[in-house]
């Protein structure tokens, strides 16, 4: 317990981190609110997706079982995996014997799996390849928010991580520079791919594509050059048909106060032709192979669970950290293993347990904010408060 | 060194479950104020503190200890903290850091509420050394057994007493007995109002005009709680007093730190500063509504801006 507090007062004391946040939280919460006010049907579309995602609840091995069957129709492969190592043997056996080069979109489900840790053990050579995730694996820390991982590292932190990768790269160098860099770097690595991995904003059980979300283009070069593309998503991302998981994502996206996403790709099987005498070839310009692994981990057995199911409506949009006092402080530092802030002590208490949860749970003020923003309306207060009576 | 929570944690409800309220107090800082102007002892209607104003005294003077204790610089070794923690809710020991002025303050607010309250024509008692603390900080860390059992007995006091309907003048206090209690108390019909409400309801009228500007500070537990919003305002404005907005405000207020400051005052004092800047961006005449938001927020704004009850203005204005 007294660690959690120790934990939160170094935070306190780290001023790059403190100053990060205070300039994230400025313009994420304006953003957001900005985006909704601009495109209100936003929120009627939230709303909608609570309802859709709550019968999904109810019948989710039901869907499940329809998930996997679209996405074998478009010639996928589809799994279901209970625990992280489940996951980390599947993609073992897809990415088979010899040391591969692998591009990877940031997802926070693979955090949960640690699959990239665990890539990189088995010998093969890993790149994140969204910028801010990029230099969360440089610097061997956590991601501080859902969507803006590095809020905390500066301009000058950035530089010094990027060396690691780049010799060419100088401490003097501006933030474009530095992109610029990253962006030649990474133009090899996603060509020269075995492998891409990915994780998915949404998942269409009608038809089994998949649906990500991303401003800066790292998505699509990670999903559609490598050879063999890997998509990792829980089993709560889920949505009915391709138009409710069109939806989810894009309430996902305004409320993260990104809209529109610069980009939204939707995959839906291998890249394919028929064009010569209508013979059908895998793999034309785009991936030969799709795996989509749908990962359970702890969320089948919290939709039983009276009090945690309703935090698996959480789409992950962040909202309800950059709106958390103790999260403006602090950053995920007030969370566990993987999820921070509000959404994260539910997260935490679904994925490690109710007993690593509680202890952080003691410092939710109630202030209810996290549910008045919350574009699933999720009763985060209460879900905290039932993790507290755990302590 | 961070306070060990468990010890904080068991303090407190140890303290409202054996002596009423987490802190308690003496009976003249207690109901003195109500005495002074002779409101009548119990009734049909009373006006229910819950122990809150009354309590401020003496959370400043232990938040201060435990802060002392937090920073490390009295006591020392680990092992002794949950017996020095136990000590700071010892009233006894605590009495030299207690404000006799601060005493004073919080029974001048809430000599004006009573006097809002009768204004709007409504008559009522209070019950004097009967009162206890609702227990809303045991519902808040999650002791729900602990939480029902006081509940209860808070209950059956009112019950002993007649009371029918109480007038509660604080957000947390008006949240859990409108909404907590009917979940955890058998029968539980008291109907409860709050003198906001009351005030805006009975539509008293200003006898003079204030030619300020403030900022109001709204408390979480009015806003999102209970939508209790556009009363505050409505009561300042008529009353000609210029309402500044924050940054962030009414339904999207932010918290003033106040609910973990017995866990770690250096954490909530954080929380605290945070807001202060907001508000002193708008204007430096700060209103609170919750004595909790009160003690936070001139912890943390000392020298920035200045703190004060609504009750005050409105008595200004009103009476």
């Amino acid at each position: 317990m007294g660690d959690i507090l120790s934990t939160i007062f170094s935070a306190l004391d780290n001023g790059n981190l403190r100053t990060g946040l205070e300039r994230s939280v400025r313009n994420l919460a304006p953003a957001s609110i900005r985006a909704l006010d601009t495109w209100p049907y936003l929120v009627e579309l939230a709303e909608h997706v609570r309802k859709v995602k709550e019968e999904v609840f109810q019948n989710i091995d039901y869907y499940i079982d329809e998930t996997m069957k679209s996405v074998r129709r478009c010639a996928g492969h589809a799994y279901l995996a209970k625990s992280p190592d489940e996951v980390k043997r599947i993609v073992d056996d897809i990415i088979g014997d010899g040391r591969k080069l692998i591009v990877k979109a940031k997802s926070m489900v693979t955090e949960e799996i640690q699959l990239r840790e665990h890539l990189i053990a088995k010998g093969h050579e890993v790149y994140e390849t969204d910028l801010g995730e990029l230099l969360i694996q440089l610097s061997g820390g956590k991601p501080m928010h859902a969507i803006a991982p590095a809020i905390h590292i500066t301009k000058e932190e950035a530089a010094r991580l990027l060396k690691k990768i780049d010799p060419d790269v100088r401490d003097d160098m501006s933030i474009e520079e530095l992109t610029a860099r990253v962006r030649l770097f990474l133009r090899e690595k996603f060509i020269k791919a075995d492998v891409g991995i990915s994780g998915a904003n949404s998942i269409a059980a009608d038809s089994g594509a998949i649906f990500l979300i991303s401003n800066e283009g790292n998505i699509r070069n990670s999903t559609n050059l490598p050879p063999v593309l890997i998509s990792i998503t829980g089993v709560e991302k889920i949505m009915p048909t391709m138009k409710d998981a069109f939806f989810q994502a894009l309430v996902q996206s305004g409320y993260a106060g990104l809209y529109p996403p610069t980009y939204l790709s939707v995959i839906a099987g291998p890249s394919s032709t028929a064009d010569i005498e209508y013979h059908r070839v895998y793999g034309v310009h785009g991936a030969k192979e799709m795996h989509v692994i749908l990962y359970d981990g702890g969320r089948r057995k919290a939709l039983k669970d009276e009090h945690l199911w309703e935090q698996l409506l959480c789409l992950r949009c962040g909202r309800c950290q950059a709106e958390c006092p103790i999260w403006d402080l602090v950053g995920n530092t007030w969370g566990g293993r993987v999820y921070g802030g509000p959404m994260g002590i539910g997260w935490t208490a679904i994925i490690e347990g109710i007993d690593k949860a509680a202890p952080l749970a003691m410092f939710c003020l109630g202030c209810r904010k996290c549910r008045e923003v919350c574009p699933s309306k999720i009763d985060m207060p209460s879900i905290i408060r039932y993790i507290k009576s755990k302590f | 060194m961070p306070l060990p929570t468990k010890d904080v944690l068991s303090m407190i409800v140890r303290n409202t479950l054996r002596k009423g309220s987490p802190i308690s107090i003496p009976s003249d800082a207690a109901s003195g104020w109500a005495r002074d102007i002779n409101l009548p002892k119990g009734g049909e209607t009373v006006l229910y503190t819950s122990l809150l104003y009354q309590m401020v005294p003496y959370t400043i003077a232990s938040t201060k200890y435990l802060e002392k204790l937090e920073r490390g610089s009295v006591g020392g070794a680990l092992l002794k903290l949950g017996k020095m923690v136990s000590s700071v809710f010892d009233v006894s020991k605590l009495a030299s850091g207690v404000s006799q002025q601060e005493i004073s303050s919080q029974h001048e607010i809430l000599k004006r509420i009573a006097a809002l309250i009768k204004k709007a024509d409504i008559k009522f008692g209070y019950l004097y050394d009967d009162e206890l603390y609702a227990g809303t900080l045991l519902y808040d860390f999650g002791r729900d057994k602990d939480f029902a059992k006081h509940a209860k007995g808070v209950y059956d006091i009112f019950k002993r007493n007649g009371v029918g309907k109480v007038i509660t003048i604080d957000p947390h206090t008006t949240h859990v007995l409108r909404e907590v209690y009917p979940k955890f108390v058998d029968g539980f019909d008291l109907e409860v109002e709050n003198y906001l409400e009351i005030l805006v309801e009975k539509e008293i009228s200003p006898k003079r005009k204030l030619e300020i500007s403030v900022t109001v500070h709204d408390p979480c537990y009015y806003a999102r709680y209970l939508e209790i919003i556009d009363q505050p305002r409505e009561l300042l404005s008529r009353a000609g007093v210029e309402i500044r907005e924050p940054f962030r405000t009414k339904r999207l207020t932010f918290c003033c730190g106040g609910p973990i400051e017995s866990l770690s005052p250096r954490l909530s004092e954080e929380v605290a500063s945070l807001r202060v800047s907001e508000l002193k961006e708008v204007c430096e005449n700060v209103v609170t509504m919750c004595p909790f938001c009160y003690v936070s927020l001139s912890r943390a704004g000392q020298g920035r801006v200045q703190v004060k009850d609504i009750s005050l203005h409105l008595g200004e204005a009103y009476l």
